[in-house]
């Protein structure tokens, strides 16, 4: 690549259960607004204001058919370029990256909202299953990542106990942050004393429902100069589809990831995850699924994910500290959160992270998932200066 | 940093009504493997995959998850993207933006729509924000009733000339393997005789519901030559967008508005010199959801001079043996699977830019098309095709 | 002999229940029509219009639009009408209605287009009707345009 592509604002909402005072377009425009303050860019036809937006929502969670008409006015999109990715907001900066690199425009205003507390989960997600097969088995993505986390631990050994610190660890990291929705000081005992919600995973492994946006303007090299003195380049990106029918591959493993990840890497000339990254933001909407993706992304070999937070590496002030923000665990809507990973992985590498911040961060990877056991994974790898 | 890109293969399904046969997935690979046949390429050579569906309509939330394997999308890269009617062309432009970054050298753009699961209509009334327009909407045929309303007030065209554009459409799609609805209409006189729908729009005056799907292949310049010896080069596309009128979705009621496709024919025109669209283009695959809306598009894209759309029509210059044929595929009036009708588009202003059309080939040699879309609250994706760059 | 395909169709019916948010805007759209029995909607500080639905942004201008109040009349003239023949399937409701009652464009006086019903069902005498008055809904109010049953022709 010739020219990067770099991030130059980044703005998030407050996580909050139930933000019934706000419509989808006034969230969105919470998080526009100060991106257009911060970076003084205007929308522009011509010249060096935002020339289109990527948007990213799930018309089954808002409720409403081409959900990106709730934002339209706030991105700008009257008589201008917009599109609506669905996936997970990682994936909506992987296709703004892309609009940048063909050349056809050079700054774009991407921003991804989520209502959670508006619609039933259980029923959006059963929808995402095939009408076929698995829809009638009543499955949602907890009861499908149940039978994902009893895999995984049969296979590999894996302890309640080990998943259950990924809980207390991002619990407790987003007592740091000040837009975590609940940070709360827990103990393994209180994980494993907590209810049963689908076997074996137990209330304070999953996240609670979760409203909240982000947004952010990227930028091409020239331009994110300009525009600030701290850009944030993504050096490495890929995203990846695993089978759909969860018969058909081996739950205790994430391919998918693992492609995903090794594509990312090689785009950031990086060999060595856990040496060369500084700082990590994973998607772990339920606890065992931050320690498959830990060995997804190579941080550990397979099957050893368990004695990596055994370890304490993955702690703050350990080797390579994940989810300082508090991760999914402790409040992000779905949907957001995998630009939220990018948004924290901006504020590491700028090193305007607060109390949650990993001295000296100069390379982090932002993650996020998709679909049911992680059909779809979206890997993205950051950087400050120069990284060949 | 930008490659170029071309589409070097065209897949489609044969449009019908209904699809008992098959299901949403089997119906994408049907397209897919058409594509791929086209390209002679094998799904390991495809590097990204892009998809355009309203899921709304088929109440399946993320399809391209459930069709990850039969769109070849399996360990590979890519994602979904939907906007209202444009969905088809804003993958296609995803996939440009995609090859033209370099970030892929070829990628799959599928388009779909399986409308028989499901109740479209329903969909299309849940487009307005459920707190503001709960029981005020009539779906798109109440917004073309007044689109056409506002036509025939204000340009003089009468129901004979849109009969005129509704015969077009379905002589060109009875020549037209794939087309969905092939009517064989022989008169204005008979179409003028079928009922009304939503007055003025009669059943016939609007477009069907169908069930296909539509796949592209595109590459990058290195690639494409390799691939094909008849690569269809994507020389621009745009997107634009617009918030609804005031008063009126498809047709400004006051007149005092610009209307997307203006803005976007106007940009696309400007960044490719093209001064004169009917002669610098050689045809062009459009949107029209009724035959009343395709000649009010005539105007906004420039083909004619405002409130003269019907007179192309009375000339018709817009016939497959005319100066400026429009739809020779029969358009959207014939074949309409919502998610894939825009991809439909590009595809067939592709084939015709190939000289692949067979029946439905115009007379006049195509070596620039434009193909559009349009959806939402009126926004406009346009497409520029050229046999060589 | 072949024998004909069996296609299975698995039908599927399922209610999805939300609890949408009318925010700040809009929320006060609805709660001015049941307090109050008026309609109500934002200015835009630069272009000087009427925001409908109101929301924090102008969207043509794209600049902050801010909370400028401004208190519409419910009488207006007829734009254009339209009428449905087919019953439709309300997706919202989760019913079918064969809306009686057709949907116009119309102005407010000294306000912004608005979609509503006409009272007048008759396909002759609606292209007589040009000025309207909203009938409100007495009891029962408190779902914001849908607290105005329709639109009366009145004589002016």
């Amino acid at each position: 690549m010739a020219e990067r592509v770099g991030i130059v604002a980044i703005a998030q909402t407050k996580y909050h259960p139930n933000r019934a005072d706000a419509f989808e377009g006034e969230l969105a425009y919470e998080v526009i607004r100060p991106l257009l303050e911060e970076t003084g860019l205007g929308f522009s036809d011509e010249g060096n204001g935002i020339d289109c937006a990527v948007t990213c929502s799930q018309d089954f969670w808002d409720g409403r058919t081409i959900s990106n008409t709730s934002v339209m006015s706030a991105v700008g999109a009257h008589l201008s370029d917009e599109d609506k990715v669905n996936e997970d907001g990682i994936n909506a900066i992987y296709c703004a990256m892309a609009r940048i690199l063909s050349g056809r425009h050079d700054i774009v205003l991407v921003v991804s909202h989520m209502k959670e507390s508006q619609a039933d989960k259980s029923m959006v997600e059963n929808a995402a299953l095939d009408p076929i097969f698995m829809r009638q088995l009543g499955f949602d993505f907890l009861t499908a990542a149940a039978m994902q986390a009893r895999r995984y631990m049969y296979k590999y050994g894996i302890t309640p106990e080990q998943c259950a610190k990924v809980a207390v660890k991002n619990r407790g990291n987003a007592k740091n942050n000040p837009f975590a929705q609940e940070p709360t000081d827990i103990t393994i005992e209180d994980v494993l004393g907590s209810k049963l919600l689908a076997s074996p995973i137990r209330f304070l492994d999953t996240k609670p429902i979760s409203d909240g946006a982000c947004a952010m303007i990227l930028a091409r090299e020239k331009k994110a100069k300009k525009i600030t003195a701290k850009p944030i380049w993504i050096l490495g990106v890929s995203n990846c589809y695993e089978t759909h029918y969860l018969g058909e591959r081996d739950l205790a493993e994430c391919d998918a990831l693992v492609s995903a990840a090794r594509k990312a890497y090689s785009m950031a000339g990086i060999s060595n995850p856990l040496k060369e990254i500084n700082v990590a933001e994973i998607c772990e909407e339920y606890s065992y699924q931050e320690l498959l993706w830990m060995e997804g992304l190579g941080f550990c070999g397979r099957g050893e994910a368990g004695r990596l937070i055994d370890s304490g590496v993955t702690q703050m002030g350990g080797q390579l500290p994940v989810n300082p923000s508090g991760g999914m665990l402790s409040g992000n809507p779905n949907g957001v959160a995998g630009m939220t990973r990018v948004a924290e992985a901006v504020l590491q590498l700028r090193g305007e992270a607060g109390d949650r911040q990993v001295p000296g961060a100069k390379i982090a990877l932002a993650h996020g998932v998709t679909g049911v056991c992680g059909q779809h994974h979206g890997v993205m790898i950051l950087g400050k200066g120069s990284r060949r | 940093m930008a490659n170029r890109v071309a589409i070097v293969g065209i897949g489609q399904t044969y449009h019908k009504n209904k699809r008992p046969d098959v299901n949403m997935p089997e119906m994408v690979n049907e397209a897919v493997r058409a594509a791929l046949v086209d390209a002679q390429l094998r799904p390991k050579d495809i590097e990204a995959v892009i998809t355009g569906n309203m899921e709304t309509f088929e109440g399946v939330y993320l399809p391209d998850h459930w069709m990850a394997v039969e769109a070849v999308a399996f360990r590979t890269p890519g994602f979904k993207v939907s906007t209202g009617g444009t969905t088809g062309a804003s993958a296609v432009e995803e996939g440009f933006n995609f090859v033209a970054s370099g970030l892929c050298d070829v990628a799959l753009v599928i388009g779909f729509e399986k409308q028989d699961t499901g109740d479209t209509t329903a969909a299309i009334t849940a487009c307005s924000t459920p707190v503001w327009g709960k029981g005020m909407a009539t779906g798109a045929i109440g917004e073309f009733a007044k689109q056409a309303l506002t036509y025939m007030e204000k340009s003089g065209a009468k129901e004979e000339h849109a009969a005129m554009v509704r015969l077009k459409a379905d002589r060109g799609a009875c020549r037209n393997p794939y087309a969905h609805l092939k009517l064989g209409l022989k008169s204005v006189e008979e179409i003028l005789q079928s009922g009304y729908l939503v007055w003025p729009i009669r059943l016939l005056d609007f477009c069907p519901q169908s069930c296909g799907a539509c796949a592209l292949v595109l590459a990058s310049e290195g690639r494409a030559g390799k691939i094909t010896k008849k690569p269809v080069w994507m020389a621009d596309m745009i997107t634009i967008h617009q918030l609804p009128f005031r008063a009126g979705i498809f047709g400004d009621i006051t007149g005092t508005e610009p209307y997307s496709q203006e803005v976007a024919a106007e940009k696309l025109y400007e960044r490719n010199g093209i001064t004169n669209p009917i002669r610098d283009i050689d045809m062009a695959e459009i949107y029209e959801p009724s035959n009343w809306e395709e000649m009010s598009l005539y105007e906004h894209f420039h083909f004619c001079e405002k409130n003269q759309g019907w007179k192309m029509v009375e000339k018709r210059m817009t016939e497959i043996e005319g100066e400026f044929p429009v739809n020779p595929s029969g358009g959207v009036l014939a074949t309409n699977p919502i998610g894939a009708t825009p991809t439909i588009r590009i595809a067939e202003a592709a084939l015709q830019v190939r000289g692949d059309a067979g029946e439905h080939q115009v007379t006049r040699d195509v070596k620039t098309a434009v193909a559009t879309a349009l959806g939402g609250s009126n926004w406009t994706v346009m497409t520029l095709l050229k046999r060589s760059l | 002999m072949t024998q004909k395909p069996e296609y299975i169709h698995i039908k599927y019916t399922k209610p999805r229940y939300y609890r949408w948010s009318t925010g700040k805007y809009m929320g006060k759209v609805y709660k001015e029509a049941r307090d109050n029995k008026k309609l109500v909607t934002n200015r835009c500080p630069k272009c000087g219009e009427l925001l409908w639905h109101p929301e924090p942004v102008c969207g043509r201008c794209k600049v902050y639009a801010g909370e400028d109040w401004v208190e519409m009349s419910d009488k207006g003239t007829v734009l254009q009408y339209t009428y449905l023949v087919v019953p439709m399937w309300n997706p919202h409701m989760g019913e079918r209605w064969a809306n009686p009652y057709p949907l116009a464009s119309i102005k407010l006086d000294n306000g912004c287009y608005i979609y509503h019903f006409l009272e007048e069902q008759d396909p002759e005498k609606l292209p007589k009707v040009k000025r309207v008055q909203a009938v409100w809904k007495e009891e029962g109010r408190g779902q914001g345009l849908g607290d105005i049953l329709y639109f009366r022709a009145i004589e002016e």
